[in-house]
């Protein structure tokens, strides 16, 4: 009675995957065959798999180069994020003068969206000289509300009795945060290392106000630039698309729990 | 030397302040010169003068480009409750007991982490007029005869970004209601199904009302997200064929950064904020308030 | 009570966050080995004539992609045994063609390499055709 229930169960989700995951194929095809430019009716199976358009990408456009500069400011952006973070939920766990008006500023802030504030912002980075920089690009993100509060709940959930413990034993204020409380939050860390590896790897509004240059272009900015200097139906822009997906592709596989956590987590507010 | 207190306090200020500089310097202090920009004229070499209301004047009332915009806008988050309703649909079938539903979560829910723009790219070589799959698709089972320029079209480029919207964010939406719908207890449905009620009253008398906090954050979370569209909508039609497919925050970066008009920007900005506040407010009111923030002290 | 190193390196190893940057990393490293030993921009070739046999005294001639048409690049001619060496070819994206003003001449062949600057030996001869 189950088995036979769960079929059309599977027939439909069967389906829905098709869907989801058909964009990919046929980029995927197009870059190792070609075909569906040049050649119509386009074909489901590719008719001359060669792995050429990746080697022309390669030569054509400077993606070590893009690669590098998208590691690097995500890199800071990442290690930014949970050192401020971290730092800023924990000091919202303590009681002090004055902490209703800060929580009020952050939720305040919390509402202002990025896209508000972009030419401000980017007059701001011209006047600090930071313009064409990675320091510029990966300023606005170096800390964000949704992970403090995030912080803030872990750390709140760390058993008063814990903390009162290793306060009778002797240790101070911060070697109870460092060995203490952050152990203990390590899924809030989880879920802030991944959602600004997301927000700085995938960001392609600030890059493209703030960039100058094209040596200093991110991943994404250099795949929507390609784009204007070639007409679209060119292999080699296929091959590129696929190689600019590969690495938050080969993340998301890897971590996808802790992906779909962090991102719901970071949708729920903690 | 300083007393306990003070040194305490001393450190607790040093730990928020510096993302408190970055909130001020990258949230706040752009969100007021904005507006204070909206009610200057200003080009960037010469000093800013007082105007008054002459932008937004000029906003509402000599801009069409500004209207349709906002038009477009609209029209984007009113299509996020489509995308809610089918993950509705999927969530309800990967939450049964079957197996391989991790696999199949994790299909549907792979393409919202990546990059939007290259999302973005991917639908609009689907899209395309010549090599593109939707149209070899149309022309196979005889839907059209001619190949249709979806993104150059004035009736289909707005729909078009719809699609590739909905096809990213399907797997987001499911997640969610797929959270939501594990705190739904068991018992609730067996005592249900022994009162005779059949599947579908189950589900409206059930599901749905347990699913609203889930269901309204989808909706403001995918309200955001049509709104700040930025680079879905930037690289798949650059706003659309004349201005079909712009959408405010696109507007605001020509005006911005392609006219270098920062003071008339500033004011469609400041409309586009209020315009936001405007929605989450509303959204939050008809949830039945607080569906959204979890903080409190 | 304590893990001995051997051990806890390997349970660091069978971590995935370990173990696929490390067989990345090896790959890479394996395949720059690779095209350092390979990349001498050699290409070597035969040519025959229509019927087969090898022409000596053939011109032939190196394509080189540049933005959006080929270039000739260089030039060699064929020995008695109708075989060619190119030495510096820079490029990953080649054609050959080959000539001999009164045997004909050879269409344009495309070789794309792997990396630039491979080293090729080219499995077919490059046949001359009168009259083309």
């Amino acid at each position: 009675m189950r088995r036979r229930r769960t079929f059309p169960v599977h027939l439909a989700l069967i389906a829905v995957s098709a869907v989801m995951l058909l964009p990919f194929y046929w980029v995927l095809k197009t870059s190792i065959s070609g075909d569906n430019i040049f050649a119509y009716p386009p074909s489901v199976i590719p008719r001359d798999p060669n792995p050429f358009y990746y080697v022309d990408v390669w030569y054509a456009i400077p993606f070590a180069r893009y690669f590098l500069n998208s590691v690097i400011v995500s890199g800071v952006t990442i290690a930014a994020n949970v050192v401020l973070n971290a730092m800023a939920g924990y000091a919202l766990t303590q009681t002090f003068r004055g902490k209703s008006f800060v929580l009020l500023l952050f939720l305040s802030c919390m509402m202002i969206p990025f896209q508000a504030t972009i030419i401000p912002a980017y007059l701001i980075t011209g006047r600090l000289g930071l313009i064409d920089s990675y320091l510029g690009l990966a300023l606005p993100l170096f800390s964000t509300i949704i992970c403090i509060f995030v912080y803030k709940a872990s750390f709140d959930a760390v058993p008063r009795s814990l903390i009162d413990a290793a306060r009778v034993d002797g240790l101070s204020q911060w070697t109870i945060i460092w060995r203490v409380m952050l152990p203990l939050a390590r899924s809030a860390t989880a879920t802030n290392v991944i959602l600004s590896f997301i927000w700085s790897w995938n960001n392609f509004m600030w890059p493209l106000i703030v960039t100058r240059t094209p040596e200093m272009q991110t991943l994404p900015l250099g795949l929507a630039r390609f784009l204007s200097y070639q007409e679209d139906s060119t292999g080699a822009l296929y091959a590129f698309c696929i190689m600019v997906l590969a690495p938050g592709l080969l993340l998301f596989l890897m971590a996808q729990k802790e992906f779909v956590q962090g991102l719901s987590a970071g949708a729920t507010k903690g | 030397m300083l007393r306990r207190s003070t040194r305490r306090a001393l450190l607790i200020w040093a730990f928020l302040a510096p993302s408190l500089l970055i909130f001020l310097l990258y949230r706040l202090l752009p969100l007021i010169w904005n507006v204070v920009l909206s009610f200057q004229a200003w080009s960037p070499l010469k000093p800013a003068v007082f105007v008054g209301l002459d932008n937004y004047q000029e906003m509402l009332f000599d801009d069409e480009v500004f209207w349709q915009s906002l038009w477009n806008t609209v029209g984007l988050i009113a299509s996020a409750p489509i995308g809610i309703a089918i993950a509705l649909g999927l969530a309800l079938l990967v939450d049964s007991e079957i197996r391989g539903r991790e696999v199949y979560r994790t299909i549907i829910f792979v393409s919202y982490p990546l990059m939007t723009v290259a999302v973005a790219i991917i639908w609009r070589w689907m899209f395309d007029e010549r090599v593109g799959l939707i149209n070899y698709v149309a022309r196979s089972l005889h839907l059209a005869d001619a190949p249709i320029p979806f993104l150059n079209s004035f009736t289909w480029a707005l729909p078009s970004v719809i699609v590739a919207n909905i096809w990213q964010m399907l797997g987001f939406y499911m997640v969610i209601i797929l959270s939501g719908l594990q705190t739904i207890p068991c018992n609730l449905y067996e005592a249900a199904g022994i009162d005779g009620a059949n599947a579908f009253h189950r589900f409206i008398r059930i599901t749905v009302p347990l699913l609203k906090p889930s269901l309204f954050l989808c909706f403001v979370i995918g309200m955001l997200n049509s709104v700040t569209s930025f680079d879905l909508v930037y690289v798949m039609t650059g706003g659309g064929p004349g201005r079909a497919t712009e959408i405010l925050i696109t507007y605001i970066y020509k005006l911005g950064f392609n006219q270098t008009r920062f003071d008339y920007a500033a004011a469609v900005t400041v409309t586009f904020f209020i315009l936001l506040l405007g929605i989450t407010f509303l959204a939050n009111r008809l949830s039945g308030g607080n569906a959204g923030a979890v903080v409190r002290d | 009570m304590s893990a001995s190193p051997r051990s806890a390196a390997l349970r660091l190893l069978r971590n995935r966050f370990v173990l696929v940057p490390l067989v990345l990393l090896v790959l890479i490293a394996g395949w720059n080995v690779f095209v350092l030993t390979h990349n001498h921009g050699i290409v070597t070739g035969r040519v025959v004539d229509a019927v087969g046999r090898p022409v000596a005294g053939a011109t032939v001639r190196l394509w080189v992609f540049n933005f959006t048409t080929f270039v000739e690049q260089a030039s060699v001619t064929t020995a008695a045994d109708g075989s060619f060496r190119f030495t510096d070819n820079p490029s990953h994206n080649i054609q050959i063609s080959a000539e001999k003003p009164d045997a004909g001449r050879s269409e344009r062949i495309a070789v794309r390499l792997y990396f630039a600057a491979q080293d090729r030996a080219l499995p077919q001869p490059l046949r001359l055709e009168k009259g083309s």
